[in-house]
């Protein structure tokens, strides 16, 4: 009887062992050719029928869990209903959409539409925004087979979370459905903990890693760019030699300069060259809000270089936009009224917060300079050359840009619910960052988006702006090139 | 920072920089400051066939102007 026990009990030790020595996270694939005109780049995907660059629109989706999520959303369906006239052709908004750059619970939304397009507007609530994300992943935690997979030192909670994903929301998908759809591009943020820097799922990134975007689950980027830390573990990728014939972006050459090294452009050739350097054969990816929680450094990368950039300057943008949602929370100031410092449970959530909330609010203000920067630049150009014809005629005028750009920011955010009539901004402010929200509190969520879309002044103007072209009318007065970035 | 180059041709052709297309002659192209390789989209009727440049301290209003020749 004893001998017998025994043996059952080395029979399942040995089946735990082997159920733990076979558990590893699925790797990314290894890439072996190289097409600088193919794969998940923005210059490669498909426009679409009703899709322009004349007015050309990005928008960034925070992070914040299903707070964020639910935020993203509401607003995606006023841009669904919002109607605009372009060229003579009549669309909602959200087809002119371009680009969208998301961290952390945004990239719920930004991936699942993504992938799925009008279905986010079917079935995306009760998917996933009414679901108990947090409760299903502990399930899944507390089921025993998984219990000795997450004992393996090659796959953990994160990978679970990626399962989940996989199966129950993004139903497999690949970034090759991602790149079938064409536009927007859907620029997903993660933390590389290594040298501490934001990574992006983009074929950029992937070829200087040597690895197959293309074959990589949606649902793992998502869980990379949500993966809080300390709740979950980091998503891992193999950093693979590249692909014979891979050459690094047009803006990397000559970026690294020795003098140029307090320059943006030298900065990200540095942090491309992360990957380029083999030694660091592992990217270790967590939640994108570690490095940028807003998502706006994408876009700005897209502007000073990238695919926004080329576009501005063959003339092609006439009206550049970008709605930021933001879904930050702040809880009331209570500390600035007490005598007694803070315990160290408030001085450890405190250091968690305010570095990331500064940055963030920076974030979106360097990209606001920027296009007001190109807009005071053009206004200057203009005058300078009004000044010629009234006193100097003769002289040859300043060379034109190809065109000049329309610029707009738009702020989502709670704090701005003030603006809005029966609405008290401290309800949303307060609101928890998690995966598992009341049914009652994402409905409002969701309502609230649209509102603070339409309390923006600057959104305002965009459609009095667009309107007024669509009818053959003169730009309205109230909406001077400008007033998108500081209102009117 | 924003720097701004004016690429010179006595017509209108496409400007690659660093072998991307980037906008056309004889307008101001904005880019980021620091080094380059231009040169024109074909056909190679221009001289020189490229130019290194260390775009810095430009304006819009003084852009750095580099020509090529039609030959």
């Amino acid at each position: 009887m004893a001998a017998s026990l025994s043996r059952s009990l080395i029979f399942v030790i040995l089946l735990v062992l082997q159920i733990a020595a076979c558990a590893h996270y699925p790797l990314n694939q290894q890439s072996h050719s190289f097409d600088k005109n193919a794969g998940y780049r923005f210059d490669n995907l498909n426009a679409g029928p009703r899709n322009t660059d004349s007015l050309f629109v990005c928008l960034t989706f925070s992070g914040g869990g299903t707070r964020a999520a639910a935020l993203a959303y509401g607003v995606m369906e006023e841009l669904r209903q919002t109607r605009i006239k372009v060229d003579g052709e009549e669309k909602s908004l959200l087809d002119e959409v371009d680009c969208i750059s998301s961290v952390s619970g945004g990239s719920f939304t930004a991936a699942y539409y993504g992938l799925f397009r009008e279905r986010l507007f079917q079935d995306f609530q009760t998917r996933f925004l009414e679901r108990n994300i947090q409760g299903a992943l502990t399930a899944r935690l507390l089921n025993p087979v998984n219990l000795v997979r997450v004992a393996s030192p090659w796959f953990s909670r994160i990978d679970l979370a990626g399962e989940l994903y996989d199966r129950e929301i993004f139903d497999g998908a690949t970034f090759a459905r991602l790149e079938q759809n064409g536009r927007p591009l859907v620029i997903m943020n993660a933390t590389n903990l290594g040298p501490g820097r934001r990574f992006d799922f983009t074929q950029d990134h992937f070829d200087s890693i040597g690895s197959r975007l293309d074959l990589y689950p949606v649902s793992r980027a998502v869980a990379a760019s949500s993966a809080f830390p300390f709740l979950l573990s980091p998503i891992s990728l193999k950093n693979y030699p590249q692909a014979e014939g891979y050459e690094p972006p047009g803006w990397y050459k000559g970026a690294l300069e020795p003098q140029d090294w307090a320059s943006r452009r030298y900065n990200a050739a540095k942090n491309l060259n992360v990957y380029l350097d083999k030694q660091n054969a592992y990217v270790h990816l967590m939640d994108g809000g570690l490095a940028d929680n807003i998502g706006a450094r994408a876009i700005l990368d897209a502007y000073e270089r990238n695919f926004i950039r080329r576009r501005i300057n063959q003339g092609k943008i006439k009206h550049l936009v970008l709605i930021v949602v933001n879904a930050r929370t702040e809880s009331e100031d209570t500390l600035s009224r007490k005598e007694s410092p803070p315990g160290i449970l408030t001085v450890a959530e405190k250091t968690a917060t305010i570095a990331m909330d500064n940055y963030s609010f920076e974030s979106v203000d360097k990209v606001r300079s920027e296009f007001y920067a190109r807009v005071q630049t053009q206004k200057d150009l203009e005058a300078a050359n009004q000044r010629l014809d009234q006193y100097c005629p003769q002289a040859p005028k300043f060379p034109p840009f190809k065109a000049d750009v329309d610029t707009y920011v738009v702020e989502i955010n709670f704090k701005a619910a003030a603006l809005v009539p029966d609405e008290d901004p401290r309800y949303y402010l307060d609101l928890p960052t998690s995966f598992s929200l009341s049914k009652d509190q994402v409905e409002k969520l969701i309502a609230i988006g649209p509102k603070l879309l339409r309390a923006s002044p600057q959104f305002q103007c965009l459609l009095k702006v667009l309107q007024a072209e669509a009818e053959g009318r003169p730009r309205p007065k109230e909406c001077p090139i400008g007033a998108g970035i500081v209102g009117n | 920072m924003s720097e701004y180059l004016e690429v010179l041709f006595p017509r209108q052709r496409e400007v690659l920089i660093n072998g991307d297309s980037t906008g056309e002659t004889n307008v101001i192209l904005e880019l980021e400051g620091g080094k380059y390789e231009v040169t024109l989209s074909p056909p190679p009727n221009f001289t020189p066939l490229q130019h290194q440049i260390d775009l810095r301290n430009t304006s819009a209003m003084t852009p750095m102007q580099i020509k090529f020749e039609e030959i």
